[in-house]
């Protein structure tokens, strides 16, 4: 695979509540404008990497993070970075949908505003563009002022990620963003994220492995808080290099 | 069989020893509204309903008893505690929850929970030797020399500051209620599901913002019942305003002045009786702030219960 490297880890260890090693000697490259897939059983350590690139476990306490994640070439594990910024560049959508106790058209315009826009005009274009983006504009364009509530959960998934993508993150992160769905709407949500990329980089957690396979360019298969194999998707799927690998995606355990 | 039927005679043993003990309660509620409803059905035939509710005279000389300078110092003292210990207690709340270290949220939680086990005499005590004193020397001369020369609020800071009056009764009364606002506030904040915070957080929020646009909208009922709850236990504080405010039977419309409510009445005037008619008006007093303090606790617990039924999915 070529192309630009956006993000790259760096001999990442990972611990928590103290010393719990949960990401061990994890070293990869995220390729711009590209879907990476992470992953793995439960317990492996997917969400616990993925919740690494926008520093979410800064917020409880007791972890410790050695190595890099150099997000274009600047360290972002560094106690210098600005998380405020971190995350307004690096985006993250988690498992429930998660919209805020406010209308639809107030969800995306909370991000816009923690941006610092405040013209009304350009809210509101940037709210309808943001619910064109995820594809959710024609469902919801005459209910914009009713409460996020209102919507089905498909539906409240894509608010989020409108709600992500008001912003102009660089990077999304998707926290098995379709495990809460029917599979009506997370066929949809998989269609979106394919559209998604050639806008933004995606790292996407799931275990699901046909979802990895459909949406995904590059697939990583963590086992045990380690990197077991990183590769094209396609060569994951059909030919991987790693025992374990081929006995997690032909379904032998996991 | 026989082992059978041993259990369910013990089950129905328990079961009823249960129940009587939950009927026990309802029983002396009823028990007590009726007391209160016979002793003062000699003021309610001689003073009416409307007539007793906004007299202003309570004149024991004369025989002659109004309940509306006692319903509005019990009134004003609640409103400005809670106005004192709200913003106070939502403050406690957010650091505990969302901003102290884990090393401080332990402590701060116990000593909160410690202002509570404090008995009401001894804030009694302490807001007469101690902050009755500080309040007549510093603050409300203070108070008086700034906004008592204000248009519109100047009036609430009129007169001699003495320190016993509705000011010093009121910042008892909130110091005593914020422990349990305090409390009520902080589970309602826990009631957030931690991934919309974290959501919120993710799209690069600081804690202000989250708190401001999350956690307080999703709290707000839980905040409201929270305040009820304190208001019904502030409206029923006897003690430490019975220090503080003087027993004053007219309608203050400084805070510099002292006043009555319904609990300080009862607990001084109940010893000095000496009519019938007294009596019954004290029994009528005492009702009143029952049918209050229901009305006020009912409101507040179906608030609670709509904001955990709301949000604790």
């Amino acid at each position: 695979m070529k192309g630009t490297i956006e993000i790259e880890v760096k001999d990442l260890n990972f611990y928590y509540s103290g010393d719990i090693h949960a990401l061990q000697n994890i070293s990869f490259p995220i390729f711009k404008n590209k879907v990476t897939a992470l992953i793995g059983p439960s317990g492996c350590g997917k969400t616990t990497l993925l919740r690494c690139f926008n520093r979410m476990h800064d917020l409880y306490p007791k972890h410790r993070y050695e190595g890099e994640i150099l997000f274009q070439d600047r360290n972002i594990l560094s106690n210098d970075i600005d998380l405020i910024n971190l995350r307004s560049r690096i985006g993250m959508v988690f498992q429930k949908p998660t919209p805020f106790p406010m209308s639809i058209a107030e969800n995306i315009a909370y991000g816009l505003r923690l941006k610092g826009i405040r013209n009304k005009s350009e809210l509101v274009g940037r709210i309808e563009e943001a619910l064109k983006h995820a594809a959710l504009w024609p469902e919801v364009r005459d209910k914009l002022n009713e409460s996020a509530y209102e919507l089905s959960g498909g539906q409240q998934q894509r608010l989020v990620i409108a709600r992500a993508l008001a912003v102009e993150p660089e990077v999304l992160l998707f926290d098995e963003p379709t495990s809460a769905l029917d599979p009506i709407s997370t066929s949809k949500i998989e269609e979106l994220v394919g559209s998604l990329k050639k806008d933004v980089t995606i790292i996407i957690v799931t275990h699901n492995m046909q979802q990895a396979a459909r949406v995904s360019d590059m697939t990583g298969f963590l086992y045990m808080g380690e990197l077991i194999e990183y590769g094209t998707t396609e060569k994951i799927f059909t030919n991987p290099d790693n025992k374990q690998t081929d006995d997690y995606i032909t379904g032998r355990f996991g | 069989m026989d082992n059978s039927r041993k259990h369910n005679y013990f089950d129905l043993l328990f079961a009823s020893v249960t129940a009587v003990a939950s009927f026990t309660v309802i029983i002396f509620i009823i028990g007590i509204v009726a007391v209160l409803f016979n002793e003062s059905s000699l003021a309610i035939g001689r003073f009416g309903v409307v007539n007793f509710l906004t007299s202003t005279v309570w004149d024991p000389v004369k025989g002659i008893f109004g309940a509306a300078t006692t319903i509005y110092g019990t009134v004003v003292t609640t409103v400005f505690a809670l106005l004192f210990s709200i913003p106070t207690a939502i403050g406690i709340a957010i650091f505990v929850t969302e901003i102290a270290p884990n090393f401080l949220k332990t402590p701060i939680g116990v000593a909160i929970e410690l202002l509570a086990a404090i008995p009401s005499i001894i804030y009694g005590m302490w807001g007469l030797f101690t902050l009755a004193p500080i309040m007549s020397r510093y603050v409300e001369p203070a108070l008086k020399a700034s906004i008592g020369k204000l248009p519109y609020l100047g009036f609430l800071f009129q007169g001699n500051p003495m320190g016993i009056d509705l000011l010093t009764a009121s910042s008892i009364l909130a110091i005593m209620i914020i422990p349990f606002t305090a409390s009520i506030a902080r589970d309602s904040f826990n009631l957030t599901p931690s991934v919309v915070k974290e959501s919120a957080y993710a799209i690069g929020a600081t804690r202000w913002e989250v708190v401001k646009n999350v956690v307080l909208p999703y709290s707000k009922l839980g905040i409201f019942g929270g305040a009820a709850l304190s208001l019904g236990r502030a409206l029923g504080e006897t003690m430490a305003v019975a220090f503080v405010l003087g027993n004053n039977h007219r309608i203050a419309t400084s805070l510099l002045d002292a006043a009555s409510t319904i609990t300080v009445s009862l607990a001084n005037e109940f010893t000095e009786a000496d009519t019938d008619l007294y009596l019954s008006s004290l029994y009528y007093l005492a009702l009143i702030l029952f049918v209050m303090s229901f009305v006020i606790l009912a409101v507040s617990k179906y608030f609670l219960l709509k904001a955990e039924r709301k949000y604790s999915r």
